[in-house]
């Protein structure tokens, strides 16, 4: 805007041209997996219905009874959103006494937190898979809450923490001289205050928790088996139910997809830790 | 109403001495001002004193009794801050009304001192506007209108008016000391700038690296510094300070002249020098005096307007009267 | 003082959680990765219990070194690691570029350049190996069968039929095979993983001193130059951030392995801990704290360049 230049035949035609390209060719395959739900199984595999054919319903409406789709589904609303919750619930009161009650181990207490985040899953593979079958809570929904609770709380403090901080110390401090007692602080002042910073978290975290892929389809079998183990479970159809998988799978991704658009910004904050802003 | 004391108060953070013991008392009704350059440790007294942060030692007294370990909220003071700290998702109405929500008063008690604080600060047209919706001046408003509804034994100021534009700060520096008068309840108002010192101030503390340089009326400041830094930082323009020959006569080792304390006059006088930038203001009229061979730049200010431009040879005659003496440590001279 | 205690206080739980997150597995990792441990074992029923009696000392990381599929497992983990993220980069940086300036339709593409990265990873998986890169039924398939359907017809053309009967036909890649799975592997990451590096990237072109490239416009600086001297320069602390976050996601890389090349040999870190888990959890253990010590390797630099940004 500020700079005058020669509209150029690259500005005008060759950057949107080229900006659309790219970003039809990066969604293609959603757009794909979605065209193909709507084809059946016989269809999906015949080169001459690539993009004309009798769209259907068939594989939407037989989820149920070709994949227990809603039972999946079902569990991972759950765990989702417990954990989610229990993440919050956790993470607020500690991002709060970090931002606003800061001591000089704050920092690494916070540098710890993320290393834990740096853990190779797999490293603790089989101690999780005996401890959760020994307390006998293997394949339950509060074990797979739990873990996910724990694997993105770090994330989740840091997050809620970059938010603090942009919250004018001296507002807390004048709530301090009004009289507010720890709890009312919370929520009379930085909860409100934090709102945004708080929703986007949360939406952050539940679409972690929702594609989730090592220790929902590790220590889970049926009873609490998220859509990550169902779509796991059915990796190689080699061919024969395109269509219907292609249903299952758009019905697991897409609510998450659209959620996800609604925090991009976030995203970026959330996953470089504040870094990069 | 409070009478505040400090005794042997420190604050350090970490290994850095903010505040090295100090001693203080003020007076119930007072108004006092903390001053100091930026980094003197005046905001951070003030926190101690509002239980914002913690002493490291010593023990503050309110009205006799000892708050060192108690709650902010539990002192009975009220604080405005620098920034007005308003909750920005709260109308002017629940702002004002938050700190008698939190002390569990009735609706209809909250109602009728939000009305009265209001009027009396010409909020009344504002108080179901967010503070975004208000200007500095009106948001400030609100910071005091909250405060007052407290019904504090003291006010804390911290630079309260330092956010503002020039026009507007003047007329809030006039509202507070009006607000005093008007209340007589101790107030305690921090700031770097000497005039609003020495225009509001019952007292002054002059402080420097978490020192208490001097107490005293602002006159007391600007007639009897007690030290160099005193007197270079009270009073505008400054203080002139000598060193060398002409300190020497006088038995001191830094002599100070305030610029008004020197007149011009046509000829003759005790020193003389060249203009270099005269600053007409109409009313005064600024000189940066050269080649006194008393020091680099010697500021005078003349009453009315003084037809000496860039270049002028100028003759000087100070009030010998009004020389300050000060020895090699920086100390007045008696 | 209890007012000021309750404050630290509130950190409490999610320091204790953690810490107990943490700790706990970990421990009982690194005391596995010491002693002789099996799940089943007809010979040696004692081995079968964790117990200090069955103490190995470096012996099980001994075996793990001596192992082919750990050697092959770590070299296919840097592989797929180094070339998602070299891909990556390369092209967050292209494509945030592109769409750093306003065109019709800027927010729209941006939408359909961000997707990919919500898609849940099993989905990403089962999504590309069959549905795209299936040799016969995917679009890889379908898309060579129909060249060479082409390349038939032309064949039979009367005149220069002979021309294209020199052209040879077209076979599709089977990317389930040990040596080709790795590729489907990267291609399915890069394809998820390109929209992060874009947005950060992004993010960061936006904070980018437009004052000082019109300074460079009038001193005569190219677009070339501007992006050389400038942009660049400009992205390589978000570049450093992204090669690490990736580095350390990629290192736990799973759902995608399982799902594409199960059976087949090709193997990272977390598979064959996976595999070890199966019985040998000796292996397993010393196979998981070989991970754990080239994660921290990684998470070092990492939390160094956040931690320079994060009390300012």
């Amino acid at each position: 805007m500020g700079i005058v230049s020669e509209t150029s035949t690259f500005t005008k035609i060759l950057r949107p041209v080229l900006a659309w390209s790219v970003g039809i060719l990066f969604f293609f395959p959603i757009f794909w997996m979605v065209l193909t739900s709507f084809k059946t199984d016989a269809d999906a595999v015949k080169p001459e219905f690539l993009f004309f054919f009798t769209p259907t319903l068939e594989n939407y409406l037989n989820m149920t009874e070709n994949y227990d789709y809603w039972r999946f589904a079902q569990n991972s609303v759950i765990t989702s959103v417990f954990a989610t919750a229990g993440a919050l619930a956790v993470a607020i009161p500690c991002a709060y006494a970090m931002a606003f009650n800061p001591s000089r181990a704050t920092k690494d207490v916070l540098m710890w937190m993320l290393s834990t985040k740096m853990l190779p899953a797999a490293a603790v593979l089989y101690p999780m898979t005996f401890l959760t079958k020994s307390l006998g809570l293997f394949d339950t929904h509060f074990m797979v809450i739990i873990v996910l609770m724990l694997i993105n709380l770090p994330i989740v403090v840091w997050m809620l923490f970059t938010y603090f901080k942009e919250i004018p110390r001296e507002i807390i401090e004048a709530g301090q001289m009004d009289g507010v007692t720890t709890w009312g602080e919370i929520r009379e002042i930085l909860i409100p205050l934090a709102w945004g910073g708080i929703a986007s978290t949360a939406l952050l975290c539940f679409i972690f928790c929702w594609n989730e892929a090592y220790w929902t389809v590790r220590l889970t079998t049926t009873d609490a088996a998220t859509l990550s183990k169902l779509i796991e479970g059915n990796r190689a159809p080699e061919g024969l139910f395109f269509g219907r998988l292609s249903a299952v799978s758009a019905a697991a991704v897409g609510p998450i997809v659209v959620l996800g658009w609604f925090c991009q910004k976030q995203l970026v904050q959330g996953l470089t830790f504040g870094a990069v802003k | 109403m409070a009478r505040i004391v400090l005794e042997k108060v420190t604050k350090t953070f970490g290994t850095a001495e903010v505040i090295p013991p100090l001693d203080l008392t003020i007076e119930d009704g007072e108004f006092t001002v903390f001053v100091g350059p930026s980094g003197c440790g005046k905001s951070t007294l003030l926190r101690l004193i509002a239980g914002l942060e913690e002493t490291t030692s010593g023990r503050v007294l309110i009205d006799g009794g000892d708050v060192t370990e108690v709650s902010p909220s539990k002192r009975g003071l009220a604080m405005v801050f620098q920034t007005y700290a308003l909750y920005p998702h709260m109308t002017v109405r629940k702002n004002i009304a938050f700190p008698m929500r939190m002390a569990g008063l009735s609706q209809a008690e909250q109602d009728q001192r939000v009305e009265v604080a209001a009027e009396s600060l010409n909020l009344t047209d504002y108080l179901d506007r967010k503070p975004a919706q208000l200007s500095g001046g009106q948001r400030q408003r609100v910071a005091i209108g909250r405060a007052i509804v407290r019904d504090p034994s003291a006010f804390l100021f911290d630079e309260p008016l330092s956010n503002l534009d020039a026009a507007l700060r003047v007329g809030m520096r006039v509202e507070i000391t009006e607000m005093h008068a008007r209340m007589k309840t101790t107030m305690i108002y921090v700031t770097h700038d000497q005039v609003e010192a020495m225009t509001m101030a019952d007292r002054i503390v002059v402080l420097r690296a978490g020192v208490i340089e001097q107490v005293g009326t602002p006159l007391e400041l600007y007639r009897t510094p007690r030290n160099t830094f005193v007197a270079g930082f009270i009073g505008s323009p400054k203080m002139n300070l000598l060193e060398g020959s002409e300190a020497r006569k006088h038995g001191a080792h830094t002599l100070g002249i305030r610029p008004e304390h020197i007149d011009v006059v046509d000829s003759g006088g005790l020193w003389s020098g060249t203009v270099g930038v005269a600053e007409h203001l109409g009313s005064d009229t600024f000189f940066h005096v050269h080649d006194t061979g008393l020091t680099e730049k010697l500021m005078v200010r003349a009453v009315g307007d003084v037809a000496l431009r860039h270049g002028d040879k100028i003759h000087l005659n100070p009030r010998t009267h009004e020389l300050h003496r000060f020895d090699a440590a920086g100390l007045r001279m008696p | 003082m209890s007012d000021r205690r309750l404050p630290r206080l509130l950190q409490t739980p999610a320091v204790v959680l953690l810490l107990i997150w943490m700790i706990v597995p970990l421990s009982m990792t690194l005391f596995f990765s010491f002693i002789r441990y099996v799940l089943n074992s007809l010979r040696r029923p004692e081995w079968t219990e964790p117990s200090l009696s069955n103490w190995r000392g470096f012996g099980n990381y001994n075996y793990v070194l001596n192992n082919n599929d750990f050697l092959l497992a770590v070299q296919n983990s840097l592989l797929i690691v180094c070339s998602i993220v070299l891909l990556t980069v390369i092209l967050g940086v292209l494509i945030a570029v592109l769409i750093n300036k306003a065109f019709p339709g800027r927010s729209i593409v941006r939408v359909l350049l961000i997707s990919p990265f919500f898609v849940m990873p099993a989905v990403n998986a089962v999504l590309w190996i069959n549905m795209i890169l299936d040799p016969v039924l995917g679009l890889q398939g379908l898309a060579v069968e129909g060249l060479n359907g082409t390349l038939q017809n032309l064949r039979a053309a009367p005149g220069i039929g002979w021309f294209f009967s020199l052209w040879p036909e077209l076979q599709p890649i089977s990317f389930r095979a040990t040596q080709t799975s790795a590729y489907a592997v990267i291609i399915m990451v890069t394809w998820q993983w390109t929209p992060f590096a874009v947005l950060i990237f992004m993010t960061s072109l936006q904070s980018e001193d437009q004052q000082q490239k019109e300074a460079a416009v009038l001193d005569g600086a190219g677009v070339w130059s501007q992006f050389r001297f400038l942009t660049l320069p400009h992205l390589s602390r978000p570049i450093a951030i992204v090669v690490m976050i990736q580095a350390i996601f990629h290192l736990s890389l799973y759902a995608e392995i399982e799902i594409v090349s199960r059976g087949n040999g090709n193997k990272n870190l977390p598979y064959l801990i996976g595999e070890f888990a199966n019985n040998n959890i000796g292996a397993a253990s010393a196979t998981g704290i070989f991970a754990v010590i080239l994660a921290n390797i990684i998470a070092i630099f990492l939390l160094r360049m956040i931690g320079k940004t994060l009390m300012e």
